[in-house]
């Protein structure tokens, strides 16, 4: 018991930490995007992304990439997106258009983790 | 190629040569407890062992003996199969035989499926085992095909495409044999698909029947559908049901419906929530009973319909429990599908008890105002009381031991339309959880026929492991986190855990061989859970699947 209840708070520490960095559901405002787009890309996320990725981009990074920690190319996340990755990340190309790709990146953008 | 003669060969030279395994001996599974020929452990789905050698007492003496990596990193599901000293396993992506002993490799076969796959898997990129007749090893694949083995090889005899994945089918179930026929269900009730069980040949592969779990509008139950919302009605049927001999009855429960805003498909909406009585010769249905109509919730009625003899009221009586993802734990008579009990084993919101007449939910505003729109806090969540893994039925102690959740959900239903290929819901996917303060799980050993607890061993993050209990009065559980665990079946008290490296989402089994009893089960997670909670807790638990036996170390 005393073991299960330190492991407990262990966790409760842990988690205490990461909603003092994060705030979930709370995008922080980014300079010169537009939040149409930010919003527009929420819904795709929902739509194609979140049952792998998490909830709001809210996951722990193991079983799928924490995209809140995707570095920031651009280029790198349009390509795996249309194309896939390491036979795990599926590829999207025949389902998403570009205009739709982008919208992601700019919801991915208002989620990083500082 | 030189490999795969190897592999062959040494499968020829293993100590335990593959003898066909026949009809007779799955009927007898549940008390063959040198094997483990089916899944959920017996066609009853109990996943008891009368096995007593690991008991509570020496429960603490158990030990790792050996661990096979996946070399994988998704959900592990699988439940192994055993017979005559060789496991059975699968993954997503491979068919494995593997020496009990020893945790050597006899043979692998990879499977592979395409890129485009998990784009419709709903809940980890999974498989959740293989089912085992005469001298052949059936699975189902991710891109919906069926496909059969030789279990002395691993060659692949023969494969059967079930189902387009363009369509938004896959398949994780582990396949029934019952009366000669291999039975398989579908995922994919959340991407507009309309759910199917099929029946196989084992012999040849050729497809012998499909039962529809939705109807036509012509057939029984199609009344309960508008216009065209059958043809994307959902109602997958994800875990493999159980089966009576004697009845010849196969019990096989039914998902949800689609989409989940039910807004979109007034009426009943047959046979989504429900569990079928089939004959699995034909796949005709011989009765159904409907746990929610109209369920905007995502209460899928998969989950296993465990099958035992008990008293009911003084009579001994064949029932069919289940502890629906709706919240209630009912008990049905299944010679007939006459409802017995039904209460609630979790906190519920969204009805205040099931009409004992009719079968029906008696519902609450919270059902009224989710089907207008309004977002609620609906108890439990679209995660249910309890999700897919399996419980355990005890006879000696009566008690039903389950992996419980303990939290609410929001819920908001929004327009939908339908695209091929992509999430067909109409809910907010954004704002899922009410979680609360407390465990957000607990093992619970649950009385059958008033629902009510007798013990609970609590979880912070909870649970998503199968249960296995036996005659030595342990009940065994994982953890999220990586615990393998052993419970007093009594009073739930921690006899022992077992750090197994990643978190355990697996069906523990065990068998007796040699004199030694052995435990097994999978370590390795990335299912619904993690995928869709948002619980960062998890970063610190590494994935990667890997198979663990254990037995009581001599003293």
């Amino acid at each position: 018991m005393i073991k299960a209840s330190l492991i407990a708070a262990a966790y409760f520490a842990a988690a205490m930490t990461a909603s003092a960095q994060t705030s979930p559901g709370a995008p922080q405002p980014s300079a010169g995007v537009d939040q149409a787009q930010v919003d527009q890309g929420k819904t795709t996320y929902a739509r194609t992304c979140s049952h792998c990725h998490g909830p709001n981009m809210v996951n722990g990074g193991t079983v799928a990439p924490d995209l809140r920690a995707f570095p920031n190319d651009r280029d790198r996340f349009v390509t795996t997106v249309k194309r896939g990755k390491n036979g795990r990340m599926p590829p999207w190309g025949d389902v998403l258009n570009d205009d739709q790709i982008a919208t992601l990146w700019d919801y991915l953008a208002s989620r990083r983790t500082p | 190629m030189k490999r795969i003669a190897l592999a062959a060969s040494l499968a020829i030279l293993a100590p335990f040569g593959v003898s066909a395994q026949t009809t007779d001996q799955l009927v007898k599974g549940a008390t063959d407890t040198s094997n483990v020929l089916n899944y959920g452990m017996g066609y009853n789905l109990q996943r008891f062992s009368p096995l007593t050698q690991i008991n509570k007492d020496n429960a603490k003496n158990l030990v790792p003996l050996w661990n096979y990596s996946f070399a994988d990193d998704r959900s592990e599901e699988s439940q192994p199969i055993v017979y005559q000293g060789i496991l059975y396993v699968t993954t997503h992506a491979a068919t494995m035989a593997v020496e009990a002993k020893t945790g050597k490799q006899i043979w692998k076969t990879k499977v592979e499926y395409p890129p485009e796959t998990p784009r419709i898997v709903c809940c980890g990129i999974i498989n959740r085992g293989a089912a085992i007749h005469e001298g052949k090893i059936f699975r189902t694949t991710l891109d919906a095909n069926v496909i059969a083995l030789d279990a002395a090889t691993g060659k692949e005899l023969w494969r059967q495409k079930a189902a387009d994945i363009k369509e938004g089918y896959s398949m994780t179930v582990a396949p029934l044999v019952a009366d000669g026929v291999v039975l398989t269900g579908i995922s994919g009730a959340e991407f507009g698909t309309r759910g199917f069980i099929d029946g196989w040949d084992p012999a040849t592969g050729k497809h012998l029947w499909r039962t529809h779990t939705i109807p036509t509008p012509d057939e029984p139950g199609g009344d309960t559908w508008k216009g065209d919302t059958w043809k994307l009605g959902g109602g997958s049927t994800w875990i493999t049901g159980s089966y009576d001999p004697e009845l010849n009855t196969v019990y096989w429960g039914i998902g949800n419906p689609g989409p989940f805003n039910s807004a979109v498909r007034p009426g009943d909406n047959l046979y989504t929530c429900s569990v079928l009585a089939l004959d699995p010769k034909t796949g005709k249905i011989k009765w159904h009973y409907q746990f929610s109509p109209n369920n905007p919730f995502d209460y899928d009625s998969v989950a296993e319909m465990v099958l035992a003899d008990i008293n009911v009221e003084g009579k001994p009586t064949k029932v069919l429990m289940d502890a629906n993802r709706n919240g209630f734990f009912y008990v049905l008579d299944r010679t007939n599908g006459k409802l017995l009990a039904a209460n609630p084993y979790v906190k519920v919101n969204w009805a205040t008890s099931i009409d004992m007449k009719t079968g029906r939910p008696i519902e609450t505003d919270v059902s009224k105002d989710a089907r207008e729109g309004k977002k609620v806090v609906v108890y439990p969540s679209i995660l249910g009381g309890k999700n897919w893994e399996p419980m355990s039925f005890n006879p000696q102690t009566g008690l039903a031991y389950a992996n419980t959740l303990a939290f609410g959900g929001h819920y908001k239903t929004e327009p939908v339309t339908y695209k091929a290929g992509e999430w067909y819901l109409g809910m907010d996917l954004t704002d899922l959880w009410e979680w609360g303060d407390g465990p957000r799980g607990h093992l619970k050993a649950i009385d059958p026929l008033t629902g009510k607890t007798k013990w609970e061993a609590p979880s912070d993050i909870p649970r998503f492991s199968g249960v296995l209990s036996t005659a030595g009065g342990v009940v065994f559980s994982g953890q999220l986190t990586g615990e393998f665990e052993a419970f007093d079946a009594n009073d739930g008290k921690k006899l022992w855990q077992f750090q197994t490296g990643s978190g355990i989402e697996g069906q523990p089994v065990t068998w007796q061989q040699d004199g030694v009893q052995y435990v097994a089960v999978t370590s390795g997670y990335g299912g619904v859970y993690s995928l869709f909670s948002g619980d960062e807790r998890l970063a610190k638990v590494p994935a990667g699947g890997s198979l663990w036996v254990f037995a009581v170390k001599p003293q």
